[in-house]
């Protein structure tokens, strides 16, 4: 991606392209946010990766029939779909496992609630909670089981809360889509800025609500 | 006499050393059965504590025994989370194994020079496992799990490179023979420091497993 497809991705009149370019995009631009957003974001729902996963599976059919046939332009286009498709495949790749770490990291945290659930796919609620099971089982077979008994719990806050949530104090880049005030807490003082399109700036997390369009 | 909490700072030692290695160190069974024994015996040091008060015990009264309880139990707590971040990091570390796909046969010391756990272990301890039995059950267990996961994504091969592709194809030379691999191009067959010319995807896995090297 060179700064002719940011800008055009930035531009309103870009969305009079067909679906599957905008698929493409706004998988860059979850994938890119997931990545740099210390807390886990919402997994988008109205079916978008059963979409992504539609249009790979597509290419895939598509290399698997062209594959076989000699013609050297062919052969040629097949080289570009296949890179497409490895390109593709990584995003996707990359986005789920990076969700996937955050979860791992602070699974109890991401369970504790309906609304931190609900970020979650019904997939990686379920790998979650299996996985919190194998720890706590683990724990338990391996020492936590000859504890006393009100000391055996993983979730206990009296004193130090034992549950870890990300970091919402850290600091993470915002694009600004559109000309937007852009709030954020300062070592010494808060500070307003008054964002130009298409600049980055640096800020606090909890004001993030410049994210989307 | 050791300290309270000794032990738990010893098995966080082990704990911090485990992360900086390549392979996973023994299990220390004897260490944390002790730390568990510490765990056990404080409490029952405050039971006998409290048991004269029958349920009315009033700190600021007897301040010599609220001191004494106040430090078996943070006593207790610190050793709790102890034992739980060494184990924690031992999981990590299992996890991050299943993932790179790695055997758990390798993993349980009946290891003949060559396999993958020869690489990741050179100094492996032959024989015995490093492995507590608990955590072989684990390792099984989150392999099945990511099993499950993966099964959802098979077109995109979760446990893929975490590089943004560049080239679709590569120079990779042959480490260890691997036998043959069926490719779309026809099979190969990958001998030992032969080299090849061929499509990243077909051979991630080798890459990973320590049959083949990247070249370039």
């Amino acid at each position: 991606m060179d700064i002719d497809d940011i800008l055009r991705e930035v531009d309103p009149t870009f969305h009079s392209v067909p679906l599957e370019k905008r698929d493409l995009q706004e998988l860059t631009r979850a994938w890119v946010a997931e990545r740099s957003a210390p807390e886990l974001l919402p997994w988008p729902s109205n079916g978008f990766f059963e979409r992504i996963n539609d249009n790979i599976k597509r290419q895939i059919e598509r290399v698997e029939d062209m594959t076989g046939d000699m013609d050297p332009k062919t052969n040629f286009a097949l080289i570009v779909i296949q890179t497409e498709l490895e390109r593709y495949r990584y995003l996707v790749r990359s986005y789920l496992r990076a969700r996937l770490a955050k979860i791992d990291r602070h699974a109890l945290h991401y369970l504790s609630t309906d609304e931190l659930r609900a970020r979650m796919s019904d997939v990686e609620l379920a790998y979650a909670t299996r996985h919190q099971a194998l720890l706590h089982n683990h724990y338990l077979s391996s020492f936590l089981s000859s504890f006393p008994p009100n000391l055996q719990n993983l979730n206990d806050s009296a004193g130090i809360n034992m549950v870890e949530a990300p970091d919402l104090d850290s600091a993470v880049f915002v694009r600004l889509l559109r000309d937007t005030l852009v709030t954020a807490k300062g070592v010494e003082d808060d500070n307003a800025v008054k964002g130009m399109e298409i600049s980055v700036a640096l800020i606090d997390v909890e004001s993030h609500d410049t994210h989307d369009p | 006499m050791p300290m309270y909490g000794d032990l738990g700072n010893k098995l966080v030692q082990h704990a911090k050393r485990t992360q900086n290695l390549a392979h996973l160190p023994p299990y220390q069974t004897e260490l944390v059965r002790a730390v568990t024994r510490e765990v056990r015996d404080l409490d029952r040091d405050v039971a006998a504590l409290l048991e004269p008060f029958q349920g009315s015990f009033d700190p600021a009264e007897h301040q010599a025994t609220a001191c004494t309880l106040l430090v078996n139990h943070l006593s207790m707590r610190r050793n709790k989370r102890c034992l739980l971040a060494y184990h924690r990091t031992r999981t990590d570390k299992l996890e991050e194994l299943v993932w790179n796909g790695t055997d758990i046969v390798d993993m349980a010391g009946a290891q003949q020079a060559g396999g993958p756990a020869a690489v990741s272990a050179p100094d492996g301890a032959a024989g015995s496992s490093s492995l507590s039995p608990q955590e072989e059950d684990y390792f099984r267990q989150y392999g099945d799990l990511l099993a499950a996961y993966k099964g959802h994504w098979t077109d995109i091969d979760l446990t893929g490179s975490l590089d943004p592709p560049r080239d679709l194809f590569i120079d990779v030379r042959v480490l260890k023979d691997a036998g043959e691999i069926q490719t779309e191009y026809g099979a190969i067959n990958l001998t030992k420091n032969s080299q090849f010319y061929v499509r990243q995807g077909d051979v991630e896995r080798l890459i990973a497993q320590g049959y083949l090297q990247k070249l370039g």
